[in-house]
């Protein structure tokens, strides 16, 4: 057997790509690597600081108060961030996906697109300019409350929910529509009983994210609910409450030790909610699919 | 020397659907559509008869599908499309004032090309439409009955509350037959029902139209001409006539007994079409 | 599958099946007018023929329809080709029969010989037989013995010639030999009727052999052992 006229074997060019075909796998492979990296570092770090400081007493008792107390937890901190956080999803849900029916079923083009583009401003609206302008409609006149920042957070959350709702909305086959329509069912019932129901998974998705989004929210919060943070122990919306973010912020600005290593701890809770609310929610997501036999 | 007569003599006269004297159900009278400016149909003059299946052939893009949706106003939901001519339904103008095309619906049914049963379980997909347009009393037997004449009963029976999407694309189909005749329309269309399915259920589904032909009225269109063929009573052939400004546009041109068109139609477009030499 | 098709099929097979009890009927009827002269069941026997047409026309007409519309293929094919052949023999075979009743009717009257007559009869019944044979290997869709209807064929020849020998030997007088001459024609007729009993055979072992050896129609029994 002779040798063949040609080889197959990698020789200058072929070569060099080669090269530059490993060597951005490399990269690439390092970048995603970095962002994992990032993520574990926020996490162990804020963790070891601030694990340490959590015991019982954190989670069932009020706010401390004075100079190097022992006891003093976050307990209607985080009553307060649910109260916070459950009345602004309350406002923003049913508003955001009604805005995405209309906009992706219901509304002509151009109107379609005006709506379209008025949420996406709004959702890049400094959220501390939102603060600042319920400010200026509620706690103005009224005086501060949980129900003027669940407004705030509402506002904030209500363009992630739409625009969440609207990509799945667009993702449900018109077929299903068709089908629907073709029975003699009206537009509207057929948005209702084929398409948002459909569409669930992804609606549930966008909203969890869009709460663990607004739990983090510190600014708007400081000109209306932050008079709470000075230990009200109280869970009624109209009064101001205290919030997680408010008191990790008035915790860090102090100069006592305890305060600090508080603040690290409540820090810790804040994220510990956060990554399990998108677990759960991606969780939620896999079995919802599952069920529909997707 | 006396003759023997056979029960050939009856059934000859049972073979022929006697046309003439035969309700119509559609009239359509100079029926063109448009999509904005463009001209989709042209001149479309035809009835469909009752209980009777009528066929729409053509080649690609000659309008057959969009004549079918003027049927039962699915067309109304293309922004663009607008019509003229008439088109009656049992006397009606379809698209007169005062016409709701939701009540239309009701009574002229429709199965798609690929089937589109909603993700929820058997059982509820047949029950979806009675549900809703308040049909709800005897609900099991209704969707027992609709799912009998779908010839897809024995083989769900004891599965109703499993999710649709496990049946197979033959089975899938049924149900979508099975959906939209429990809600007991008149008529059903039938979109390229079997284009989407292997030849088995395809014989299937032809094999269930001519059971569906005793009760209600099905227009089918189809891209297979031995469909038509082996399904229709009538057949309409749509060509494509393209003007001198380069307009595609579709045009009836030829409208008669399945068995003329395929044995000696009158147009010699249609004879190139079905002996398959061009269109 | 395909339930309006197979009833078409059957419905077919039905209407040939009739018109070839009809046509044997048809042979018999004749046979009987030549034994007893009798100018009525002779009119009775052409007016039998419309009968007869009318299965025919019923089968030419729809195998063109079903052509077009069902697409047979295979053993189909095949089978729809057989019908239409062996329609088209039945129906030669029962005008030959008008043709011998027509021959009777002008040969009434004439001084007959027994000899003649019973070669005549004795070659009509042969034809039966072979009819008779070559449609039942067409209904049972079985072959195996070919020889068996051209062996039949021998019988045929046999009368015939013995019938010339008879009918040459006949005597001067001119209206036995006018007599003699409508028997010939007669016996042609017969001849070729036996033809056609043989192409019908020849019909249902193409059926059967064809190139592809099994057919899948559900309404008919399957092949039995061929040869």
């Amino acid at each position: 057997m002779s040798e063949p006229a040609f080889t197959l074997k990698a020789t200058g060019r072929l070569r060099r790509r080669q090269l530059v075909n490993q060597g951005m796998g490399a990269l690439a492979a390092g970048a995603a690597l970095l962002a994992v990296s990032v993520l574990a570092i926020v996490v162990i770090s804020v963790g070891s600081r601030g694990a340490g400081s959590l015991n019982l007493a954190f989670f069932t008792q009020n706010q401390a108060q004075g100079f190097n107390p022992k006891g003093g937890g976050v307990l209607f901190a985080i009553v307060g961030s649910l109260v916070l956080v459950g009345i602004a999803t309350l406002i923003a849900l049913p508003l955001g996906v009604l805005v995405a029916i209309y906009v992706s079923e219901l509304a002509p083009s151009r109107l379609a697109r005006i709506a379209r583009m008025a949420l996406d401003i709004t959702n890049g609206i400094p959220t501390i300019v939102i603060g600042i302008f319920v400010f200026t409609i509620l706690v103005a006149a009224h005086g501060q409350s949980a129900l003027a920042g669940s407004i705030a957070l509402a506002i904030i959350m209500l363009p992630l929910i739409a625009r969440a709702t609207e990509e799945v909305l667009l993702l449900v086959p018109s077929s299903q529509r068709e089908a629907s329509l073709a029975l003699g069912v009206s537009r509207w019932r057929t948005t209702v009983q084929v398409v948002v129901p459909s569409a669930l998974g992804g609606i549930l998705t966008g909203t969890t994210l869009a709460i663990a989004r607004v739990a983090g929210e510190t600014a708007p919060l400081l000109f209306l609910t932050y008079l709470g943070t000075s230990s009200t122990a109280d869970a009624n919306p109209l009064h101001p409450l205290q919030s997680l973010t408010l008191v990790i912020f008035s915790y860090s600005d102090q100069a006592d030790p305890a305060y600090q290593s508080k603040a690290w701890a409540a820090a810790f809770v804040l994220m510990c909610f956060v990554l399990f609310t998108s677990l759960a929610a991606k969780l939620a997501l896999a079995r919802y699919r599952k069920k529909l036999g997707g | 020397m006396e003759a023997i007569k056979t029960k050939i003599e009856v059934t000859e006269k049972e073979r022929l659907p006697v046309v003439s004297e035969r309700e119509a159900v559609f009239e359509a009278r100079d029926l063109a559509v448009y999509y904005g400016d463009q001209r989709a149909i042209d001149g479309v003059n035809l009835d469909i008869y009752q209980r009777l299946i009528t066929a729409i052939i053509g080649p690609s893009g000659c309008g057959k599908s969009t004549f079918l949706r003027t049927l039962n106003r699915m067309n109304d939901l293309v922004p663009t499309a607008s019509l003229t001519g008439q088109l009656r339904y049992r006397g009606i103008d379809l698209y007169g004032p005062g016409v709701d095309a939701v009540e239309v619906r009701r009574r002229v049914g429709m199965v798609f090309q690929k089937p589109n049963p909603f993700h929820s379980s058997i059982y509820d997909n047949v029950a979806y439409g009675l549900r809703i347009l308040g049909m709800k009393r005897d609900l099991g037997e209704r969707v027992e009955k609709a799912l009998r004449a779908a010839a897809l009963w024995d083989e769900v029976k004891d599965r109703l509350k499993d999710s649709a999407l496990g049946l197979s694309g033959g089975q899938q189909q049924r149900l979508c037959i099975a959906r939209a005749i429990a809600v007991e329309p008149e008529v059903v269309l039938f979109d390229e029902p079997a284009s989407a399915l292997d030849p088995i259920s395809t014989s299937a589904i032809e094999d269930l139209m001519h059971e569906l032909k005793r009760d209600y009225t099905l227009v089918i269109v189809t891209h297979n001409m031995q469909q038509a063929a082996r399904v229709a009573d009538m057949t309409a052939f749509f060509g494509l006539d393209v003007s001198p400004d380069g307009n595609r546009q579709g045009v009836l041109v030829e409208y008669d007994e399945t068995e003329k068109i395929f044995t000696n139609p009158s147009d010699k477009r249609t004879e190139g079409y079905v002996t398959g030499r061009f269109g | 599958m395909r339930e309006l098709y197979t009833s078409e099929l059957e419905e077919l097979e039905a209407l040939l099946r009739d018109e070839g009890k009809l046509v044997d009927r048809a042979i018999r009827g004749a046979l009987n007018v030549l034994e007893r002269d009798d100018l009525e069941l002779a009119d009775e026997l052409i007016a039998f023929d419309d009968e007869i047409d009318s299965r025919y026309l019923a089968i030419e007409q729809r195998i063109p329809s079903l052509l077009a519309r069902q697409t047979p293929v295979a053993g189909e094919l095949r089978l729809v080709l057989a019908i239409l052949y062996i329609n088209l023999h039945l129906e030669r075979i029962a005008d030959y029969c008008v043709t011998v009743a027509k021959l009777a009717k002008l040969a009434h009257g004439l001084p007959r010989d027994r000899a003649v007559l019973e070669a005549l009869e004795e070659m009509g019944e042969r034809c039966r037989e072979m009819l008779g044979t070559g449609l039942e290997y067409f209904y049972a869709r079985d072959f195996t013995d070919s020889q068996a209807l051209i062996e039949m064929d021998r019988p045929i020849d046999r009368a015939n010639r013995k019938l010339i020998d008879r009918l040459i030997a006949l005597g001067p007088d001119e209206s036995q030999r006018e007599w003699a001459m409508r028997m010939m024609l007669a016996s042609r007729c017969l001849e070729r009727i036996g033809d056609h009993a043989v192409d019908i055979g020849e019909q249902a072992a193409y059926l059967v052999r064809g190139r592809f050896e099994e057919f899948t129609d559900a309404s008919h029994k399957p092949p039995r052992a061929t040869t």
